[in-house]
């Protein structure tokens, strides 16, 4: 008999709020945490809107010690991982760091810090530099760091695998629970945004408004969807194994109980099977949950607001729930927290269980012209409900299509 | 709980290109260390790496800069290792069946330093078209999984030295848990400047050659190639009638939680990954006869190991063979453990073991049989291979005769 995995605790690092309880007042309240973009100078460039974390002051989460060797998306996810710890109520001590795990999901989590090093390396004389210049640049580093500040023993791992990145994370966090291998995962996604990242997105035209017209806005399932709004962040859960979480007197904040994950055969995929496939992830996720599609109550879906990647998902609903899809409530957070990559899972996991806790459905905003192609039950508006169980879409348009199922605590 | 089975090979690395060469050059203690020739180092004291040579580009690549990258290698090796398993046609199979795990540890640098190299005012306009090129470290399982038609999960795996066997052990999961019947598993790195500088500044890196637990031991040389192993099911492997090189019984992982680049002193981490594989892999600590070590020819990563080694095998430490061929590919970092992997399984099929070269000096801090200077031929039915990363990141394999 497999072992269940219960969350206990959240911490949110993002651009509607430090913390849970300001990231859900904002996000439950149609707040968009979507502006210029003020960390890079994109003067040069059509599109200056992006999601940005404001506020954060990592300090008062992890000290100073060290703190000016720590790069942007070091200091998000620490400060992350501390308030999900403190919000699990969960002090790791010698006993427990030895079945306490790490598991975090990312795109290309450091890679701007990486590159910077290296165009010192290339400019200067690169034996000069000093080794605390690249103790914080892997790509890994930042969980690294976490392992060695909250005494984190049972391993660690960094998990990238495109914009699908924490959701895998967190499936595998799932797994490696229901099989006692460990007994407590910080598992989440991190992301930063950088003018790196910036321009990779910008010259394959990704980007909201990247082909000149339109508002630049994010507008998942909306007709006049342009492209994604670059975003960033960092959400951790303390994911525990369910008996110890009980023994412990733990609160909970609900049980992640799927996962599944297809490929969809690449770049070059025909719509057709993409939707296939997108479809066939689901259906395993709700197959893994034990469940059926009847009992899936809410989907929390990808849709970034993508024009192609919007069309994929809302046909492969279509097809999975048939006329359920039309009673079905869709929503995506993206509208307001923009497209935060490989933290994106992670990101929709913590509005997927505080939506069961609140029996709220945050509104899916600027949702106003309906697109027949994508004809779904979207919540335009703040729809108060009580959630069972949620379905969690997270695709990429390179094939990865993860999916989780997150439900309510019996 | 299914068992399951390695049954398809491939290996990229500095001594040979390919399963034959390369294990030809590994038994007999070929050194794969020569000058540095990708990037300038008269900048550096260290001059010298384990580069791949007279690599020959696979068609699939379109131009220079988009084979600049951990693909060139792990593409050729992971062709290899499939068509070794007879899996390369699977028209008929589940596809979404097949799945593909893959760790690096800086994949998707060495073409952003390519395209720097080339325009080093790149970076101060946002690199334009630069950038746009260069790849996040999944586009290795999106290449692969594509071109080879597999449908199933995919990740890549970025835990510095121990992606290679993070990669394998997520794999070996999956199909325990019934959800894959294949899954294409292993670790690629193409050196980056980047991480030679870093290695170089904490001045980890040895001017002439590695020579693991030996007394004058002076640190790693960098190294880069790709290991790529095809893993199943034994019934799926029984079915079609594969040929099977190992059994993959077990891995253990853990974690330090002590620093960002010096292990623990008494290895308590390696202990702990060690004992874990053992017990996952039901084997005994008297079972296991080879021990493909992590031996980076570091002063501390040595003696650790070392000591680990005797805490975990207790009175058989000394009898069991302890080799690193780090000493002859260099470390190839992320693809390191995967690459070891392969080999362990070579060791198990060919009943041989390969050596610890440029061994001349006993470290009375480190005094097990490393299997100096000479291969050996042993029956060999038991591995267990160690990798130890940065951050303490520990993930130890075993591997035994099917």
């Amino acid at each position: 008999m497999n072992k269940k995995a219960v969350v206990t605790g959240i911490g949110v690092v993002s651009p509607l709020g430090i913390g849970h309880q300001d990231f859900w007042k904002n996000l439950a309240s149609g707040n968009s945490g979507i502006a210029p973009m003020e960390c890079l100078d994109l003067s040069k460039y059509e599109c200056k809107n992006g999601a940005e974390v404001k506020g954060l002051n990592p300090e008062e989460f992890l000290g100073r010690k060290g703190m000016r060797y720590l790069n942007k998306g070091t200091k998000f996810l620490g400060s992350s991982v501390k308030m999900a710890l403190d919000d699990a109520n969960l002090e790791i001590d010698d006993e427990l760091s030895n079945q306490t795990g790490i598991l975090i999901g990312s795109s290309l989590g450091n890679f701007s810090q990486t590159t910077d090093y290296f165009h010192d390396i290339a400019r200067e004389n690169p034996s000069g530099l000093s080794p605390m210049q690249s103790y914080d640049v892997a790509l890994n580093s930042s969980i690294n760091y976490a392992s060695v500040v909250f005494k984190i023993k049972n391993f660690a791992r960094t998990i990238s695998s495109g914009f699908t990145s924490s959701t895998d994370a967190i499936g595998n966090a799932l797994k490696l629970i229901q099989n006692g291998l460990t007994k407590v995962v910080i598992a989440g996604g991190i992301e930063q945004i950088s003018l790196d990242l910036y321009m990779i997105f910008y010259m394959r035209k990704m980007l909201a408004r990247a082909n000149g017209t339109g508002s630049e806005i994010s507008m998942p399932f909306d007709k006049r969807r342009n492209g994604f709004i670059m975003s960033e962040g960092s959400y951790v859960f303390v994911m525990e194994d369910h008996d110890y979480a009980l023994s412990r007197g733990a609160r909970i904040y609900g049980e992640v109980s799927g996962y599944g994950s297809v490929f969809a055969g690449g770049r070059n995929s025909d719509i057709g099977k993409r939707v296939e496939k997108a479809g066939n992830a689901m259906k395993l996720c709700i197959d893994d949950a034990g469940l059926s599609t009847g009992d899936i109550d809410l989907i929390n879906a990808n849709g970034n607001s993508g024009k192609l990647s919007d069309l994929i998902e809302a046909k492969a609903i279509k097809e999975l729930f048939g006329e359920e899809s039309e009673n079905i409530p869709v929503h995506t957070v993206k509208s307001a927290l923009g497209e935060s990559y490989g933290a994106s899972g992670a990101m929709q996991t913590a509005s997927a269980l505080l939506s069961i806790n609140n029996g709220l459905v945050p509104p899916t905003i600027n949702y106003e012209e309906k697109d027949p192609e994508c004809n779904l039950n979207v919540v335009n508006e703040r729809l108060e409900k009580e959630v069972n169980t949620v379905l969690i879409n997270s695709f990429d348009l390179s094939g990865n299509n993860s999916c989780l199922i997150v439900k309510k605590h019996e | 709980m299914p068992r399951v089975v390695v049954t398809g090979l491939g290996l990229v690395i500095a001594n040979g290109i390919g399963v034959t060469n390369a294990w030809d050059s590994l038994i007999n203690g070929k050194d794969g260390t020569a000058e540095l020739k990708s990037f300038d180092t008269s900048q550096y004291k260290v001059h010298r790496a384990c580069e791949v040579k007279d690599f020959k580009l696979d068609t699939v690549f379109e131009n220079e800069t988009t084979a600049n990258t951990i693909h060139k290698y792990t593409y050729t090796a992971a062709r290899e290792a499939l068509e070794d398993s007879g899996l390369s046609d699977i028209a008929g199979s589940d596809r979404e069946r097949f799945g593909v795990a893959v760790g690096t540890l800086a994949g998707e640098l060495p073409p952003f330093e390519y395209l720097l190299r080339k325009a080093p005012d790149d970076k101060a306009n946002g690199f334009d078209m630069g950038v746009a090129l260069t790849y996040p470290p999944s586009s290795i399982t999106t290449l692969l999984s594509e071109d080879f038609g597999f449908e199933g999960p995919n990740m890549v795996s970025l835990n510095a030295c121990s992606s290679g066997n993070h990669a394998i052990a997520w794999a070996l999961d999956l199909l325990y848990e019934g959800k894959v019947d294949v899954m294409l598993v292993g670790g690629g790195e193409l050196i980056p400047q980047t991480e030679f500088t870093h290695f170089h500044n904490l001045k980890a890196l040895a001017p002439e050659k590695c020579q693991p637990f030996d007394k004058d031991r002076k640190g790693l040389v960098i190294g880069e190639g790709a290991g790529i192993m095809m893993i199943e099911t034994l019934d799926f492997a029984s079915k079609r009638d594969a040929n099977i090189y190992a059994e993959l019984k077990g891995y253990g992982m853990s974690c330090d939680g002590h620093h960002m680049t010096a292990p623990h002193p008494e290895g308590a981490g390696a202990i702990m990954a060690m004992t874990k594989a053992l017990s996952m892999a039901r084997v005994s600590y008297e079972d296991v006869d080879y021990i493909n070590a992590h031996g980076t020819g570091t002063p501390l990563n040595d003696i650790m190991e070392t000591l680990s080694i005797k805490s975990v095998f207790k009175e058989r430490a000394n009898e069991i063979p302890v080799s690193s061929i780090k000493s002859m590919i260099g470390h190839t970092m992320g693809a390191a453990s995967a690459i070891e992997s392969v080999v362990s399984c070579l060791s198990i099929k060919n009943s041989a073991i390969p050596p610890t070269i440029h061994y001349k000096t006993p470290d009375p801090q480190c005094d097990l049989d490393y299997v100096p200077n000479e291969g050996r031929e042993m029956k060999v039915n038991c591995v267990l291979n160690n990798s130890f990363a940065f951050g303490g990141n520990n993930v130890t394999n075993i591997f035994s005769k099917f």
